[in-house]
């Protein structure tokens, strides 16, 4: 059985962040190897600036209540704990150079490649994951 | 409550939460240890049976208590060391025809959660200590889960002077009679 979760993360509102981020955490809590690959409006997730506000989906913005109550964490904080355990964040170079974002623009610790690194890595995960 | 090793409050976290904190606690326990995770997410209980599955430590249950779930995990490591085999052993189906008491050796959790009526309760790690609560005439057949605890016991029992001491195998991995529950 594969021991690796790869997940592409290609957008970026505050609803995609948490699909990736709690999956991804999880997934490293199960003692998974994770790679994040973060392309087109997923940069926002990884973004310093950006990841402090991601927007709800439009007619959503309701749900933001629902997000204090249930006390979920915020997704600095889940970024935080998934580097911590451990998940690799590996941001797309050529979305970067259209939009003209360098990677002293994102978190700590990202690797910047191209679609053949992901896909290295992703050749044996079980699952890929697509967000 | 039951008794545990470590107890990690995960009281008002939302999913992924709980498990990345189980995952830590974890670290802290040695092998064999009770992990108890109290929590409030309901989706935790499925979440932390399924984590501990995959990991391979051995998930114990969950007891419900005003809103709060405690579960119970108990730390497992991969590596198998046989070491000397206590040569009498017994089978699950055997005992319930013999006349000898039913030694459990495993932790007070996993004991509560199922046990067989009328087995006598002392954890591996009391036993020393408690070797007075056996009497040397009865027959003694020693229970764990699979078999691996109840096989030191039983080298313990026999170097203590009791002579009538089975182990009983494969143990209550196996076990399709009725269970009693102290929760």
């Amino acid at each position: 059985m594969s021991n690796k979760v790869a997940i592409i993360a290609s957008n970026g509102s505050l609803f995609d962040a948490y699909k990736v981020f709690n999956i991804a955490t999880a997934a490293a809590a199960s003692e998974k190897e994770v790679t994040i690959f973060f392309t087109f409006e997923g940069l926002n997730l990884i973004h310093k600036q950006a990841m402090q506000a991601l927007s709800m989906p439009e007619g959503k913005e309701f749900m933001a209540e629902g997000f204090a109550k249930a006390n979920v964490p915020t997704i600095p904080q889940l970024v935080e704990m998934a580097q911590e355990l451990g998940v690799k964040f590996i941001g797309c170079q050529m979305t970067m150079d259209v939009m003209g974002l360098k990677i002293v623009d994102f978190v700590e610790g990202i690797e910047v490649g191209g679609a053949v690194t992901f896909l290295e890595f992703a050749k044996d995960a079980s699952p890929t994951l697509t967000f | 409550m039951l008794k545990a090793d470590i107890k990690l409050d995960a009281k008002g976290l939302a999913c992924p939460m709980p498990i990345v904190k189980t995952k830590k606690a974890m670290a802290d326990l040695v092998d064999g240890e009770i992990l108890e995770v109290q929590a409030t997410d309901k989706g935790s209980k499925a979440d932390l049976a399924a984590w501990a599955r995959n990991i391979g430590h051995q998930y114990i249950g969950t007891i419900e208590e005003n809103e709060i779930l405690y579960h119970y995990i108990r730390k497992c490591s991969n590596d198998i060391n046989v070491e000397k085999i206590f040569e009498y052993t017994i089978s699950n189906e055997e005992i319930t025809e013999r006349p000898g008491v039913i030694l459990d050796v495993r932790e007070e959790v996993e004991y509560a959660f199922g046990h067989i009526e009328g087995a006598i309760s002392i954890p591996f790690g009391e036993l020393d200590a408690r070797l007075k609560e056996l009497d040397m005439d009865n027959e003694i057949y020693v229970i764990c889960r699979t078999g691996k605890r109840s096989n030191m016991a039983a080298q313990k029992l026999a170097n203590a002077g009791f002579d009538k001491v089975y182990n009983v195998l494969p143990g209550m991995t196996a076990w399709t009679g009725e269970l009693t529950k102290n929760i």
